[in-house]
Formats: structure tokens, C-alpha cells, sequence
């Protein structure tokens, strides 16, 4: 049941990665920076390459962006927690080697990414959420198995934003996601993905706010210096955000469209890309599970230790 | 040839407007049964704390085999080998999703419904509880196919949390989505279901009765001494020590009514509850022993307090009320005195199971047979969180799991896979239950 509140807030997006290309690694930085300016909301981030190591990356990184806000709002800041698929190993990825303060110690420390899903797509409202998928649809595709989740999918997500890329790590899934998705689905083929890079210049110009800082850390341990990185991943996240604001045009017709690019827009989306991903983490405002209304009730409240008459 | 025929499991003892069962004894065994087929049934029971728990004071630091208890399950140190600590279930429909404020609502009607319940102070609406499920599948064999009981406040109407019902905050078991079953609080009141013939009496009424009467065992001499002569030393012994428990029950219930009436006329508590919280919580529990004991019931849920109570605990020297005191903000004063709280709590519990596993049947204990849980709709109070929620089981379901241990389940796990676990245990094989993703895994290793 959808209890009336005041507004709708930003889009929910949950990011589904495998975490093993820098693109998804700058993908999940711009997601925290579109959650730092409320034009999205963090609902799950699941890595479906099983990589504890990369987990525990995406924990810290979610840690990075929270050092900003302190305080009680910081007492009462809540995240689900990382989903990781099964089986679980630890990666030798070189971006994930130096891993800063998280709080992930095992799998138990970890969500299974189908429950997860499910979890955070039922606490969305209706068409206010998207999913982005980078590498192999595993973790999708269990979702889809799981009891009652298609209904939620088909209630709460808008779209299901996908970089081809990886998606061949495990076919069947990939097949049986794009068939059985109950929404309509986008596509970033690998040359949109080449098309518009991320450039590297700006690693050392536009993250030098913060040393260490896990995104520009893992850019530059990913491969040696200068690069510019394909952004695949990165696309499916602007897409999924802002699907309205004419970063791409959409080819085909039917459920599953691809995207294409717009050659005047590869500038805008380029700069959308340094913004978000470099956005500086932003304290947020204290939320409390009782506000002050609430808290007076109960201080007089107590009507609940006296007998009922009727008793 | 072997003719002495077996006692049935469901003989009483009867007497005017009393039936009294009978626990489970080796006369009862036919004769030519082997100790393995003619096992006690398993019975469950859910205890529910509110406001959530200090979980700093809960968690252990290890999985695995259980060593030394964090400080708040200190007092089950005695019974370390019959427990089974539970990390990380959770209750997604606990949570706001979208719901807003009223986690104490939420997380109490979730607990055992699984489901979100519908926030609303008048057109309420959650789903059958899952202990309503076994009891209508395996209760039909017993007096009560469930008993709902509880401590404080069973008022069903008004506003207890933000936009819930306290219908939400002060029930656990649910027969329907709309109807839930108010827990009987009067120890007078469960005694009388529990052994009497099921007709509401008056003080005034009972207190004429006790004129003539001293016990209802009373009232069934005539069928114990009939029985007794029928039974070998073992079973006399255990007969005699059943019988005893519950005249000590009832000599209990006599000297709350007595100092109740003595201590003021016109106090708030109904007539038969013990202004002693810790009185209250041992009669409570006696009777539950009595009920498992005699196969009255196989499921029991206990609500001790209603959740977001703000009861203060002045046993304890907490004159401050509980819920208040859940919002420390982190503050150690408050959190020692939530801490004590939750102690409390948890020494009346212990005393509870010392007194199950002291409860000899068949081969172990009655402690053995049975599953017992204890937990909260809420971790940590202060922040009102779902997950993690502190939950533990004392005995083995029939010798079933193999106790002594912690198991920490992956985060976002549904505490709803437990219940399909326990169902099974029962007897009652569900596919589905609430939010459930799949049963779980550890926990049937013997």
C-alpha cells in the first residue's frame, strides 16, 4: 500500500554491475553524485561478479560519499547493505587492491542480490524506479524466479537500462531477462560506450579535492596513465536517471530499444559524465524515526498502560 | 503375551467444571512401542520483547559454537547448549516502504504475518500469522489449537503509533488478515481456560467458591486417586510433581487477588494480574509449562509487553518508560538503562527455560521438544532498524537442531525463512510465507 506523501522523490535506481571495468566503477560515483544533488536516489547496488573485493569496494565508496555528513544525521543515515552474488571470491582486480574503510568483512556481511532487489523495489513508488545492469543478467534473472518480484518489478521500475557490454558473461540469463523483463528495456551498445569517453584529464583535475579518493584511486590502478575510458555503463546511468532530457535519441521499437547518439549532445554528455562522477560528497539533512510531533505524544502519551474499561 | 493397553494421550482428569490434562507419561507408551515411535510432539512458542534491543549486549563477536554470552543473555549462560543464536533475519515489511512513520506498528504486526500491515487506525489489515497456520493444521488434536497471551494492555481501538492501530501494536497472532487474537493478560483468566470449563467467573463469584473450595485438584481426586493406582512409581512420581505445579499455579493466582484487593480496591490492573512484573511474567509461564506439558497446546505466542510501550520499570529502579529511553541517541546512561531492561527481560526468560529443561519427558527434557523463540520486531530501537533483529531459540524442536551455536545468515535474509523452517518442524509444509525467499538452510542439522 502506497500510504499519500507529500512528494514524489527522485528515482530509485538500483545499479546491478559486476564491477571488473573502471566504466562501472565511474557509473556508481555518478550515481552517489546525482543522490548528493537529489536528482536520484541509491536503492541497491548489487555486484554480480561475486567479487568480495569489489563489494567491499562499493561499501567504501558508499562510505566516502557519507563522510560529509556528520552529526545526528549521521546517527540516523541508513543504506541496505551491498548485494553479492554467489559464489563468492576474491577478485585480483588492480583497481581493487588498495580497498579503503568498509565495513564488510564476509558474505554474511553481504545481501543476496535477488532479496535485495526485491527489498528496495517494493519501498519505491510506482514507476519511480530504474535498473541498471552492467555485465552478466544473473543476478536479474533470479530476481525474476523469485516469488511475487516480477509484479514488483512491473509496479515500481520504469526501465531497465542495460550496457551490453558483459551481458555475453552468462547468455541464458541475458536471454531469459530480455524476454521476460515486464518493462520496457534500453540497450548501450559497445559504440556508445566507445563513442563518448570518459577522459582521463580529469581524474587529476576534477578529484583532486579529496586524497585518497577511491574513484580517482581506482581510475588510475585500473590501467597505467593517460587513458580515457569507454563509458558504457556510465550511458546506461545517464539514461536511467534522466531518460527526458535529451542526452540520447532511442532507435527501434517494442519493449527493447537501443540507444543512439546524438552527435550535437556528446559534449553535454561527456560534461554530465566529470560532473557527476567528481561531485564532491555533500552532507545531508538529520532524519530521525520519531520527529518532534511524535516524541511530545509519547512523553505524555502512556494512555497505553491504563486499563481499558471495557476490559 | 503383552495385554496391558496404553494410557491415551488425551485421558483427563475431570471433576465438576474441571478437566485437567495430563503430561506426557511412559503409561502412555504402548507396549510394544520402541522409545523412537512414540515421541513427544513438538510444540513452539514465540516470546516478543518491544522497542527493539541493545545490540551491542546481544551480538556475540564469534559464530559457531556458543562460548561466553554477551552481557544481556548472561542469564541463559545455564542453558548455553540449548540455544541457537540467529544473526541477521529480517523484516523488509517492517519497514516504512512508503508507509512513513510507525515502525512500532509496522514491526509488530509484520513480526509474524510476514506482511506489511495496512496503516490505518480503524480498517485494519495485515495477513494470518504464521503460528495460526500450524495451529489450525495440527492443533485440531489439542484442547486449544493456540494460546495468545501477553502482560500489558490488550485494548484492540485508537491510535498507537503514528496512524497505526493498537490492534497492530498489541497482538502478535493474527486467525485473519483482518482478525487478530488479543493475548488473555490475567493469570486468574488463562488458569480458568486452562483447567476450568471454559465459563467466565467473577471475584465476587470465585471468592464465594473459595469458601468451599481449596483447590480445583479438588474436584478431580476421585479420577487422580483412580489413576494413580493404575501407574508405576515413575509415572506416580511425575503425576505427583505435575499435580503439584499447578496447585502452586493456583495458590499463586489466590495470593495475587489477595494482595491486589489488600493493596487497592480500585487499582488499574485487572483483578488476577500481579502488580509484580516479574510475578506476573512466572505465572504466565508456569501456565505455558503446564499447557505444553499436558498437550493443551502446541503453539503459544507471548507478547510480553505491546510494542512501543512506554511502561516504566520500577522493579529495576527505571522509573523512566521504555520506549523513551530506546531514542538514546547514543547516550551510555540511557543505553545502561535500556540495557538493564532488556536484562530483565531476559532473567525472567531464563527462569522460564530453567524450568522447561527441568521438566522431564520422554527421554530429555520438555525444553527438548519444544521451540522457543524470543526476539524483537526491532534491533536497534533508537534508530527503529529491521534488520539484524535479535532472535534466539531455545530447545531443539524435537531433538531436531543441534543447538549451542550462532548462525549468522547473509543481510536482508527474511525472518520469514525461518518460519518456513519451523514449519516444518511442525508438521506443516508451506511453500510460501510472507516475504519468504526459501527456508533456512543450518538450522535442521542434528
Amino acid at each position: 500500500m502506497q500510504f499519500p506523501i507529500a512528494a514524489k522523490p527522485p528515482v530509485g535506481i538500483v545499479f546491478d554491475a559486476a564491477m571488473r571495468r573502471i566504466d562501472e566503477v565511474l557509473a556508481l560515483a555518478m550515481l552517489h553524485g546525482f543522490d548528493g544533488k537529489g536528482q536520484a536516489r541509491i536503492a541497491a547496488v548489487c555486484v554480480s561478479s561475486g567479487d568480495l573485493r569489489a563489494a567491499q569496494y562499493c561499501d567504501a565508496v558508499r562510505l566516502f560519499y557519507a563522510s560529509a555528513t556528520t552529526g545526528l544525521a549521521a546517527m540516523f543515515m541508513h543504506s541496505l547493505p551491498v548485494g553479492l552474488a554467489d559464489p563468492v571470491r576474491t577478485g585480483d582486480a588492480p583497481m581493487f587492491q588498495t580497498v579503503g574503510q568498509n565495513t564488510i568483512k564476509s558474505i554474511d556481511d553481504t545481501a543476496d542480490p535477488a532479496t535485495l532487489i526485491r527489498n528496495t523495489l517494493m519501498a519505491q513508488n510506482d514507476g519511480n524506479a530504474a535498473v541498471v545492469l552492467s555485465g552478466p543478467a544473473t543476478d536479474l534473472a533470479h530476481a525474476l524466479d523469485m516469488y511475487g518480484v516480477r509484479d514488483w518489478i512491473a509496479r515500481k521500475v520504469r526501465v531497465l537500462s542495460v550496457a551490453e557490454t558483459g551481458l555475453e558473461a552468462d547468455r541464458s540469463a541475458a536471454d531469459k531477462v530480455i524476454s521476460g523483463w515486464p518493462t520496457p528495456i534500453v540497450t548501450v551498445s559497445r559504440a556508445i560506450g566507445e563513442a563518448l569517453p570518459f577522459p582521463g584529464e580529469s581524474i587529476t583535475r576534477d578529484f583532486a579535492y579529496a586524497t585518497p579518493h577511491p574513484i580517482a584511486d581506482a581510475y588510475r590502478a585500473f590501467q597505467p596513465m593517460p587513458y580515457d575510458a569507454p563509458s558504457w555503463a556510465m550511458a546506461a546511468m545517464l539514461y536511467a536517471v534522466d531518460p527526458n532530457d535529451g542526452y540520447f535519441k532511442l532507435t527501434g521499437s517494442g519493449n527493447v530499444r537501443a540507444l543512439s547518439l546524438d552527435p550535437e549532445q556528446k559534449d553535454r554528455v561527456i560534461r554530465a559524465y566529470i560532473e557527476m562522477a567528481s561531485a564532491k560528497p555533500v552532507p545531508r539533512k538529520p532524519r530521525h524515526p520519531v520527529d518532534d510531533k511524535d516524541k511530545k505524544k509519547d512523553e505524555k502519551k502512556d494512555v497505553n498502560n491504563k486499563p481499558d474499561p471495557g476490559k | 503375551m503383552i495385554s496391558k493397553k496404553a494410557l491415551p494421550r488425551r485421558t483427563f482428569l475431570r471433576g465438576m467444571g474441571t478437566a485437567v490434562a495430563l503430561p506426557f507419561m511412559d503409561a502412555m507408551v504402548p507396549a510394544l512401542a520402541s522409545a523412537k515411535t512414540a515421541k513427544p510432539p513438538v510444540r513452539m512458542a514465540f516470546v516478543y520483547v518491544p522497542n527493539g534491543i541493545i545490540m551491542q549486549g546481544w551480538n556475540p563477536d564469534y559464530e559457531g559454537t556458543l562460548q561466553e554470552l554477551p552481557r544481556i543473555l548472561k542469564p541463559l549462560e545455564p542453558f548455553r547448549q540449548d540455544i541457537t543464536l540467529l544473526g541477521n533475519l529480517t523484516h523488509n515489511t517492517g519497514r516504512a516502504l512508503l508507509d512513513g512513520a510507525g515502525d512500532h506498528g509496522r514491526c509488530c504486526a509484520s513480526y509474524l504475518t510476514g506482511v506489511q500491515p495496512r496503516k490505518s487506525v480503524i480498517d485494519i489489515k495485515a495477513g494470518i500469522s504464521f503460528d495460526q497456520i500450524v495451529a489450525k493444521q495440527v492443533g485440531a488434536q489439542n484442547r486449544f489449537p493456540s494460546l495468545e497471551l501477553g502482560m500489558e494492555d490488550a485494548r484492540q481501538a485508537g491510535d498507537c503509533d503514528s496512524g497505526y492501530s493498537c490492534a497492530y501494536t498489541n497482538n502478535l497472532a493474527w486467525k485473519s488478515d483482518t482478525q487478530p487474537l488479543p493475548p488473555v493478560l490475567d493469570p486468574r483468566a488463562l488458569f480458568e481456560r486452562l483447567f476450568g470449563n471454559g465459563m467466565a467467573t467473577t471475584p465476587e463469584a470465585r471468592a464465594r467458591e473459595n469458601l468451599y473450595r481449596r483447590s480445583i485438584l479438588d474436584f478431580v481426586s476421585e479420577d487422580t486417586h483412580a489413576l494413580e493406582s493404575n501407574l508405576g512409581p515413575t509415572d506416580r512420581r511425575k503425576l505427583d510433581e505435575y499435580l503439584s505445579s499447578i496447585r502452586e499455579i493456583e495458590r499463586q493466582i489466590e495470593k495475587t487477588e489477595k494482595d491486589n484487593a489488600q493493596i487497592d480496591p480500585h487499582m488499574e490492573k485487572p483483578y488476577g494480574i500481579p502488580a509484580d512484573f516479574a510475578e506476573h511474567f512466572k505465572l504466565m509461564t508456569d501456565m505455558m509449562t503446564v499447557a505444553f506439558q499436558s498437550d493443551l497446546t502446541r503453539v503459544i505466542t507471548f507478547l510480553v509487553t505491546h510494542e512501543g510501550t512506554s511502561r516504566p520499570y520500577r522493579e529495576i529502579d527505571i522509573p523512566d518508560g521504555h520506549h523513551p529511553l530506546t531514542h538514546h541517541r547514543n547516550q551510555p546512561d540511557l543505553i545502561e538503562k535500556v540495557t538493564q531492561i532488556n536484562s530483565y527481560h531476559l532473567r525472567q526468560f531464563a527462569a522460564w527455560i530453567a524450568k522447561m529443561k527441568s521438566t522431564k519427558e520422554g527421554d530429555g527434557s520438555l525444553l527438548d521438544n519444544c521451540m522457543i523463540v524470543y526476539g524483537a520486531g526491532l534491533s536497534d530501537g533508537n534508530r527503529h532498524l529491521h534488520e539484524d533483529l535479535p532472535t534466539l531459540i531455545a530447545g531443539r524442536g524435537g531433538n531436531h537442531f543441534k543447538s549451542g551455536r550462532r548462525i549468522v545468515y547473509r543481510k536482508e535474509t527474511p525472518m520469514c525463512n525461518l518460519f518456513l523452517a519451523m514449519m516444518d518442524r511442525m508438521g506443516v509444509h508451506v511453500e510460501h510465507f510472507g516475504d519468504s525467499t526459501g527456508r533456512l538452510d543450518v538450522l535442521d542439522l542434528t
